[in-house]
């Protein structure tokens, strides 16, 4: 799974490289950009396109046949229940598209979530770092240690919570860049990373996990932890990224982050801006 | 300021009523944007800076800007009002007059026809219209909050002739009266309850558990399994029937042996070491799932072991979501949050009555201050930066709050003095003298030849020894009467007070009142010759009385309102002001209205320093880059200094004279 994780990631480093030091709404409409096309792509190649139009066609003839006979009782309910029907078709024209998009959207939205999601800390931010052991395991029992790195201080002993199988440190950044925390478990090294300071648009890592199928799929900006260590996840805990536009911070909605809001609503514009140009009837 | 009202109107739940009704206020909105001024006017209202101390540490060349500044222009003990309380000698610089021009005659005012004390300087309504559905108490209408200043402020009347001003936190403020004019409230803005200031204190240790304190609330908690769960009390919940408290749950995970422990609450979660201060957090008590009151408050980690000792801020008004007007226009503080994250907006804010009532120990109370002055500091680089036309007012509360706690820690005279932490403590005040001088240093820097620089203070500062009941000396001398005399001292507000057989009572800190017939609901004594006599008589045998243990006289004067006052408000004011001497208050238990059985007391708290004493006793400072010409001038003198160095003809209202 690291191997594709890291290949995929690399496509996105790519793809945003020139654009690190901008605005990270640059970034943001370039990615909605290519999402739309390749929205438009799946949606060209996996519908059927004559019959989208052709539902659609019925659904507008429907609709006028509304407006038309609207003083006839028995036309009226025919011509609902045939935009019903057409609009159930038109559904399942569009399943077969939505179906091939969702394995890569989500892989796209959690690659875009490293970018877009977290905002790296910067010098002097104080943070916690959280290290989650596997369920049962006592704190207390466990042989880790946490190195002294340039680019930190860590500001408290180790905080054991028992009853959450957890041991956490506070930790102030001090220099710029991408700085390796390292651990020493039962005599193995461990690292993750951590970024202070980065360009507008960087890539964050929040969480390393234990490897596993899921995990590292939902996780994929770090290497995993190997399985035969007591640790499953080591989490630093960064801000939420704001998404301003023109000097207002967009809020999250119903726990959605407004990258996500963004991400959503450009990439349907764009969709449906383009649309026309590369005929597809969607 | 003082903290009489606070510690005992918050016990009595007289505080502001309820923030929720109020909604947002926004005043003004309209962007700050003036006229160029050729003379600009900067002043530092530096509360409670004493002369004599100023002085004393001028001549030791411990304040060389103050010393220079004094050599370029002058420097002159500043006659502060009558009394000399916060609320009313600001009040008198704000609009050139006294008491009887403005109305702000005490901290404490009284309803005569309750016999019931009242907040002076703000009164809050809640909505009047409202509708009912099911459990829920829908407002239809807005609160509203009002201050109780009279008179135009000095800004305002420079907002006439378009000349800009910033006034940051000058006392008697809240809320800040409508203008264009960038301000911000301070002392008198109560926190997210409405109070001034009500802290919470978690802790397992037993022997602390009384939890009927002022200015605070104490919660017992217990710690199980390494870890604590409480809750933060919150405002009234007035979307609701049966008004509930609203509150907010946390956890404390304590480490079996490390002395650390991480906090959740809200979206929250941090770590602290034992004896650490934790940034502002910003927290919201939900009332109804549309509407939230946001605050603001600090956490502090007193211990983690063997007892737990959690202290949490009074919960500030967040100044980036406020709940209650705090400044004009509404945005002023949400730029200055937007820059420098979440800051005290509660009027006093450092939390005297955590140091009194040992919650916090003397280092932890002047750490708190220090955050306190850091947050003024910053704001004060960022405003003196972008000072570049008309006026700009800041004010410092340090200076006084460390005053009243750490004089006991100067004065060996004073009860409470104590060798060990006066060899700790002893140089606080001196400190805070310090860091205004380099204040001081920075604005003298700024100001050019067309710049006046004016540093003033409200008042002095004197030791509070002995405490003066005056409830106790009006039963003694045959003016008060109580019902039960065997329950003399136990009950406040009165409830003991025979009224139809009482002449004179007094509430507030420095006020005294006839009962009036007319007036009061159950008066006695006619207005007129009857009262007339009564005054002078009462005046006079005040001020004759001595102290049994010391010989010295408590009351140096005692001030007849009409003889002092001018201006329209002033039927309203106490019938005589009392003025203590030197060394000397009123008791902790008079200004709302409970008669202890000794006339005079040793004061034996931590807030050992006080002005609520006569005027001439503790003068205030006036410091300035011109030469005085007058010989006494007085705080409402600077108003219409300010209007004349602007060119502005002073209103007529205006008692006060230009001091150049």
């Amino acid at each position: 799974m690291w191997i594709f994780n890291s290949a995929f990631g690399k496509i996105f480093k790519l793809i945003f490289f020139p654009f690190r030091g901008m605005n990270p709404w640059v970034g943001m409409i370039l990615i909605s950009f290519l999402t739309a096309l390749l929205m438009l792509f799946v949606f060209r190649f996996s519908s059927n396109q004559e019959g989208i139009r052709r539902v659609k066609n019925k659904i507008k003839a429907h609709l006028l046949e509304l407006r038309l006979f609207k003083d006839s009782l028995s036309l009226s309910f025919k011509a609902q229940r045939n935009i019903f029907r057409y609009n159930l078709k038109y559904i399942s024209y569009s399943a077969k598209p939505l179906l091939v998009m969702i394995i890569p959207l989500i892989l796209i939205l959690i690659q875009l979530n490293l970018w877009f999601g977290y905002e790296p800390l910067v010098p002097g931010q104080e943070t916690i770092l959280k290290v989650e052991l596997e369920e049962g395991r006592s704190p207390l029992d466990i042989d880790l240690a946490l190195e002294p790195s340039a680019g930190f201080d860590i500001q408290t002993l180790p905080l054991r919570i028992e009853e959450e199988s957890e041991i956490d440190w506070r930790l102030r950044a001090r220099e710029k860049g991408v700085h390796d925390l390292t651990f020493i478990v039962n005599g193995q090294r461990l690292t993750k990373k951590v970024a202070v300071a980065q360009k507008p648009l960087s890539k964050i890592s929040p969480m390393k996990v234990r490897r596993s199928f899921i995990n590292e799929l939902i996780n994929p900006g770090e290497s995993p932890l190997p399985r035969d260590l007591p640790i499953k996840t080591i989490r630093v805990k960064y801000p939420a990224k704001d998404m301003n536009l023109f000097g207002w911070n967009i809020p999250w909605l119903l726990g959605i982050p407004p990258w996500l809001i963004v991400y959503f609503v450009l990439s349907i514009i764009l969709g449906f801006v383009f649309k026309g140009i590369f005929k597809v009837e969607i | 300021m003082n903290h009489i009202d606070r510690r005992e109107f918050i016990k009595l739940g007289l505080a502001a009523g309820s923030i929720l009704a109020l909604g947002s206020s926004d005043l003004t909105i309209k962007a700050f944007g003036k006229r160029e001024t050729p003379q600009k006017v900067l002043v530092l209202g530096l509360d409670g800076i004493d002369p004599h101390l100023l002085q004393v540490w001028m001549r030791e060349g411990k304040l060389p800007y103050f010393q220079m500044l004094a050599r370029q222009g002058d420097f002159i003990p500043l006659i502060t009002s009558i009394p000399p309380q916060s609320p009313v000698a600001w009040s008198n610089f704000i609009t050139g007059t006294n008491p009887g021009g403005h109305g702000i005659f005490d901290f404490i005012h009284r309803d005569p026809e309750r016999y019931f004390p009242e907040f002076s300087a703000s009164e809050t309504t809640e909505a009047k219209k409202t509708v009912r559905i099911g459990k829920l108490v829908l407002p239809l209408s807005g609160g509203n909050v009002k201050n109780m200043r009279k008179g135009r402020a000095f800004w305002q009347i420079l907002e006439d002739y378009d000349i800009p001003a910033t006034v940051f936190k000058i006392p008697a403020n809240y809320p800040p009266v409508a203008t264009k004019q960038r301000t911000i409230s301070g002392m008198g803005t109560p926190d997210i309850l409405g109070s001034y200031g009500i802290f919470n204190y978690y802790t397992t240790e037993t022997k602390e558990l009384k939890e009927d304190i002022g200015g605070g609330r104490i919660h017992p908690v217990n710690v199980i399994a390494n870890k604590v769960e409480a809750r933060i009390p919150g405002p009234v919940n007035t979307y609701k029937k049966d008004r509930p408290e609203s509150s907010i749950e946390f956890k404390v995970f304590i480490d079996p042996v490390n002395p650390v422990a991480k906090i959740s609450i809200q979206d929250h979660e941090f770590i602290l070491k034992e004896g650490e201060w934790s940034s502002w957090k910003r927290i919201h008590f939900r009332m109804i799932p549309t509407q939230s009151v946001s605050g603001i408050c600090m956490f502090y980690l007193k211990q983690a072991r063997p007892n737990f000792k959690l202290y949490v801020s009074p919960i500030n008004i967040n100044p980036g979501q406020a709940a209650l007007p705090i400044s004009t226009p509404k945005r002023y503080a949400e730029e200055l949050e937007k820059r420098f994250g979440p800051f005290f907006t509660k009027g006093l804010p450092a939390d005297t009555k955590a140091l009194d009532n040992d919650v916090l120990d003397d280092g932890e109370f002047l750490e708190q201050d220090n955050l306190v002055l850091r947050e003024r500091l910053n704001i004060f680089d960022y405003e003196l930066a972008r000072f570049s036309s008309g006026l700009l007012f800041y004010y410092v509360s340090s200076t006084d709050q460390r005053q009243h706690m750490f004089w006991r820690l100067i004065d060996k005279e004073h009860p409470s003095y104590d060798p060990g932490l006066a060899k700790k403590y002893g140089n606080t005040i001196e400190n805070i003298y310090k860091e205004m001088d380099k204040l001081l240093a920075k604005a003298m820097e700024k100001v050019d030849k067309d710049t006046v620089l004016i540093v003033m203070s409200d008042h002095g500062f004197s030791p509070f020894r002995r405490s003066f009941n005056l409830n106790t000396w009006l039963k003694e001398s045959g003016y008060h009467t109580l019902i039960n005399p065997w329950k003399q001292g136990r009950e406040d507000l009165f409830l003991n007070t025979n009224w139809s057989r009482t002449k004179a009572y007094s509430f507030g800190l420095n006020s005294l009142y006839i009962n009036q017939k007319g007036r009061e609901a159950e008066g006695i004594v006619k207005p007129g010759a009857e009262k007339e006599a009564l005054v002078r008589e009462i005046a006079h045998e005040l001020e004759d009385f001595r102290d049994p243990k010391t010989g010295e006289r408590p009351v140096l004067r005692a001030y007849i309102a009409k003889d002092v006052y001018q201006g329209p408000y002033v039927e309203e004011a106490p019938d005589i002001i009392v003025g203590y001497n030197h060394g000397y208050r009123t008791s902790w238990a008079a200004p709302l209205g409970r008669i202890p059985k000794e006339i005079v007391e040793d004061n034996t708290e931590k807030w050992s320093g006080d002005h609520c004493m006569a005027p001439e006793v503790i003068p205030g400072i006036l410091l300035t880059n011109r030469k005085i010409k007058v010989k006494s001038p007085a705080l409402y003198d600077l108003t219409p200094t300010i209007l004349q160095i602007f060119g502005i003809e002073i209103p007529k209202e205006i008692i006060g004279k230009p001091i150049f």
